[in-house]
């Protein structure tokens, strides 16, 4: 019995051996085939790309995008890996280079440009390295034509941080309003209302229709609303220029730029015209209602352009696009961009990171970009792309697509409309937007309800300077 | 002041060993008082005892107080048991019975239980208590992912949870204990069945709720820097009753039904346990697909068949609060059912027949025979429904309301993804699920004590 049972501890033991070394073996292999060089010569080199879009036609478009390139280049591999969110992206990526076996190139949003330009990996080196400091003046990588010079102003502008051009710009939209036109006409507004007065007088028609939709207007509880409305202003989120001529320190919002937007959207709340879906950031519920015919006007994303035209031509409605109505109570100084960027990974190989670049410009060709404007309804993000649409006749064809792309060009240039760089912009926007919940639901003044976020969003700036501040 | 708290501790515990256990030696009251001191002392070491630094506040002192307090318990808990169990098998051994019924051993040595172990406990140690001891870190600290640095932050991520005013923090759970002891002491200075010990254990009852309301007013309503915790709590408490008490009442009475002998009743059985195996995530949105009120069916079905508009329920914290209810209620119901379904048949069929004979109705049959009978069955689901509801509604939560309206369902676990995950504040995030941990083995170890003296095994 007892020989049995040392038989069997030391088969136990055995096992247990075999399987601590036998993991240990593959991790080594596993990163030493993630690691540059790639090993033998024919084997292509991987270029790991990680975005956050895991529906079919986006992501489904960048693997095609990949799939071409592959075949142009067949000494490299693009493998387009999804995530749910873009702070999945973030978290694993900065995780991956600590254990070495980084992508090349990862999808993140506008919001986070300051926390990506912040991070470091363990050994305190930068996690991303910049678009254009890794092009170094070339006009092509790899035979692919460099597209950067070529994007679009406001694109360009807001991911410019500190003189240079940070990341590649991808899906970038703006914030433009949606009509149900047939319903507009109806209540005899003839023109689509561009200013927030005009919004309310054309409420004031519509909802004293007999038959009336449940509410005149909506648009999600997402901080870039605000962000949307202050650059439209002409106010500044933050101080130091929106954190553009030096790190930001402090964030207003109580300015009056801001009490005045949310006092008016809770005013339009008040008289039963905007309609709350009740929770943050609903992108869906809110697109329904609009697309349900529950209200007449929806303030949204220019992403969803193609979808929501297309969804008003099913269900037998016009939909209209036009620039997000603003206060006219002041000059308008224009709209902001919207979306997210690419963002190349710091210390990747030579050959690897002109892999990764030369991808990136594949990927934002104007006939690239032309193709996913039209699928989504993001802008053309090059000058290129867009003549290329509009030498098609794509315009004529489908006019709600050029509104945001107008709308961005009609900005002026300044601080406030290049939107804020911010420390820990997540929890800020977090912040806001739970005033504006409390504001809408409770019932709340605003000017009180806005000073003690202010006070909340101060607070979780100065921790994030104090972690990642001079 | 470490030096006096301290003190305190050690003669505590000499007192306790003392009075309160039975052998007392002059060796067992020095080793009361060496634990205590220990246990003591250890959560103030641990944290470097920064709490004692300068810029600490009053709500720090009376953090580590509870602290220190908490650790001289424990450690006088383990001492007692550790001589309760020596005092037991020298009793046993002394017996005429014992000599006989001495627990096996391993010829082959000490080590052979620890080597079987081995594999266990590394894992528990790779995957469980690493990840814990470092969670406990975290919390004391200010970070981020991707920051070049850390800051030591002591124990502001707790108390900034709490209402910065350190005489109530320490009256209030004061009062509340006293009750709980106090109560406790009245029912046992009476006699079952007379109206004063009636008295005694409504008295019993206020006493625990009160341990419910002292934490209300402890947890900060906002304001001053602080963060606004009581609604989390309060939305916490009102979620997971709601869950546990629909779930279990519903979980007996479909079960029961089910157990009558009719026509496809294994049918019927099998089918009730299908929504234990659908995810959280998918109760959610199930759930979302029902109760929308643009997209849903119900609202669809309303508006076609009776022209009535459903109300939203996000808009209400009322409704929100049912809705997410309703939804994890009905995501476990499953899971109740399968176990009160084995539970009833080991129910004896021979007293229910008596019952039955003896006039019985069959509610009175059910009240006195089969609810007695599913007792273990009842506490076992208490735990685990309880757990649930603390830990798995995130995804219901995520998408049927994400919180909202204005944080009226956010919950706990969903303020820790929120803070930790979401907005990336790794040391709030770690605090906040250090206080949910506390709180699981708090409320557990609350019905082992309470519900585990009601709870019959049959046997006698």
């Amino acid at each position: 019995m007892s020989k049995l049972r040392y038989l069997a501890l030391v088969a136990v033991f055995a096992i247990v051996a075999a399987a601590c070394s036998s993991g240990g073996t593959t991790d080594t292999t596993a990163a030493s085939g993630g690691g540059s060089d790639g090993g033998g010569s024919d084997a292509p080199i991987e270029i790991g790309m990680w975005i956050a879009f895991s529906d079919e036609a986006r992501l489904g478009f960048t693997k095609d995008r990949a799939k071409e390139f592959n075949e142009l280049h067949p000494e490299y591999n693009v493998v387009v890996q999804e995530f749910d969110s873009y702070n999945t992206v973030f978290e694993q990526a900065v995780l991956a280079v600590d254990s070495g076996e980084p992508p090349a190139i990862i999808h993140f949003f506008e919001a986070a440009t300051r926390q990506a330009l912040d991070a470091v990996d363990a050994s305190g080196n930068p996690v991303f390295k910049s678009v254009t400091e890794a092009v170094a003046g070339r006009d092509a990588i790899l035979g692919e034509p460099v597209v950067l010079d070529d994007v679009v102003d406001a694109a360009r502008n807001y991911y410019t941080v500190e003189g240079s051009f940070y990341s590649q710009p991808w899906n970038t939209s703006s914030a433009i309003m949606f009509s149900n036109t047939d319903m507009l006409k109806a209540a005899g507004v003839d023109k689509i209302p561009a200013t927030w007065g005009e919004v309310e007088a054309a409420c004031e028609k519509i909802m004293a229709m007999d038959d009336a939709p449940k509410a005149c207007i909506t648009w999600p509880n997402h901080s870039w609303f605000v962000e949307q409305s202050l650059g439209q202003q002409g106010e500044l989120l933050a101080n130091n220029d929106n954190g553009r001529s030096g790190r930001a320190t402090e964030v207003f919002l109580t300015s009056d730029g801001m009490i005045d937007y949310i006092s008016w959207w809770k005013d339009m709340a008040d008289k039963g015209y905007y309609i709350y879906t009740g929770a943050q950031r609903d992108w869906d519920g809110t697109s329904n209602a609009f697309q349900a015919q529950e209200v007449a006007m929806l303030v949204y994303s220019s992403s969803d352009t193609t979808a929501l035209t297309e969804a008003g031509d099913a269900n037998g409605f016009t939909v209209e696009a036009s620039f997000m109505p603003y206060n006219e109570a002041k000059s308008y100084e224009g709209n902001l961009i919207g979306g997210a960027t690419l963002w190349l990974l710091n210390g990747l190989d030579e050959k690897t990171q002109d892999g990764a670049l030369a991808f990136l410009q594949f990927f934002n060709n104007p006939e690239n970009a032309a193709e996913w404007h039209k699928i989504t309804g993001y802008i053309p993000i090059t000058k290129s792309a867009e003549k290329l649409l509009d030498d098609e006749g794509w315009y004529e064809q489908s006019p709600n697509s050029k509104v945001a792309s107008d709308q961005l060009a009609a900005a002026k240039d300044t601080p406030a409309t290049r939107g804020a760089l911010l420390g820990n912009f997540v929890s800020i926007r977090d912040v806001i937007t739970i005033a504006i919940e409390d504001i809408l639901v409770n019932d709340l003044d605003v000017a009180d309800r806005m000073a003690q976020a202010n006070e909340e969003a101060n607070k979780l700036l100065s921790e994030y300077e104090q972690l990642f501040g001079g | 002041m470490l030096i006096p708290a301290l003190t305190v501790a050690a003669l505590f515990g000499a007192a306790y060993m003392a009075f309160a256990v039975g052998h007392r030696t002059p060796a067992r009251v020095a080793i009361g008082a060496g634990t205590a001191t220990l246990g003591a002392a250890a959560p103030p070491l641990a944290l470097g005892r920064c709490t004692f630094a300068a810029e600490s506040t009053s709500v720090d002192h009376v953090l580590t107080y509870a602290l220190m307090a908490g650790g001289a318990w424990l450690a006088l808990i383990v001492t007692r048991a550790v001589f309760d169990a020596r005092d037991g098998t020298r009793e046993a051994a002394g017996s005429s019975m014992g000599g006989e019924i001495r627990s096996g051993g391993f010829r082959l040595g000490w080590w052979v239980p620890w080597a079987l172990l081995a594999p266990t406990l590394a894992i528990l140690a790779v995957f469980l208590y690493t990840p814990a001891v470092q969670t406990f870190t975290l919390s004391t600290k200010l970070a981020r992912l991707g920051a070049p640095r850390t800051v030591d932050v002591c124990l502001t991520n707790f108390s900034e949870l709490l209402i910065q005013d350190p005489t109530r923090l320490v009256l209030y759970p004061l009062l509340a204990v006293g009750a709980v002891y106090g109560a406790r002491f009245w029912m046992r200075r009476t006699e079952p069945g007379t109206w004063n010990h009636r008295f005694a254990e409504v008295a019993s009852v206020a006493a625990m709720l009160s341990v419910f309301v002292a934490l209300y007013a402890i947890f900060s309503p906002g304001g001053d820097g602080t963060v606004k915790y009581r609604p989390v709590y309060v939305n916490t408490v009102i979620i997971s009753v709601g869950i546990v008490a629909f779930g279990m009442t519903a979980g007996l009475a479909v079960a029961y039904l089910a157990f009558q002998k009719v026509k496809g009743a294994t049918m019927y059985r099998t089918l009730l346990i299908w929504p234990y195996a659908i995810s959280p995530a998918v109760a959610g949105i199930l759930f979302f697909m029902l109760l929308d009120p643009t997209a849903g069916i119900i609202s669809n079905g309303l508006k076609e068949w009776f022209g009535i508009r459903m109300p939203n329920y996000r808009e209400s914290a009322l409704l929100a609060q049912a809705a997410i209810i309703m939804a994890s209620g009905w995501k476990i119901l499953g899971y109740n059912v399968l176990f009160y379904l084995a539970g009833l048949q080991t129910v004896s069929v021979d007293q229910v027949e008596a019952a039955v004979l003896d006039g019985a109705s069959p509610w009175q049959r059910f009240v006195h025979i089969v609810m007695p009978a599913l007792s273990p069955i009842t506490f076992f689901l208490l735990v685990t429904n309880l757990t649930y509801a603390f830990f798995e509604v995130f995804a219901t939560i995520d998408y049927m309301t994400k919180g909202a309206p204005a944080g009226a369902t956010s919950v706990s676990i969903y303020e820790i993804v929120r803070v930790g995950v979401d907005n990336g504040d790794l040391g709030r995030g770690a605090a906040q699920s250090v206080l949910l941990f506390a709180a699981v083995i708090g409320v557990t170890l609350w019905q082992f004590r309470t519900s585990g003296k009601r709870v019959s095994y049959g046997g006698g």
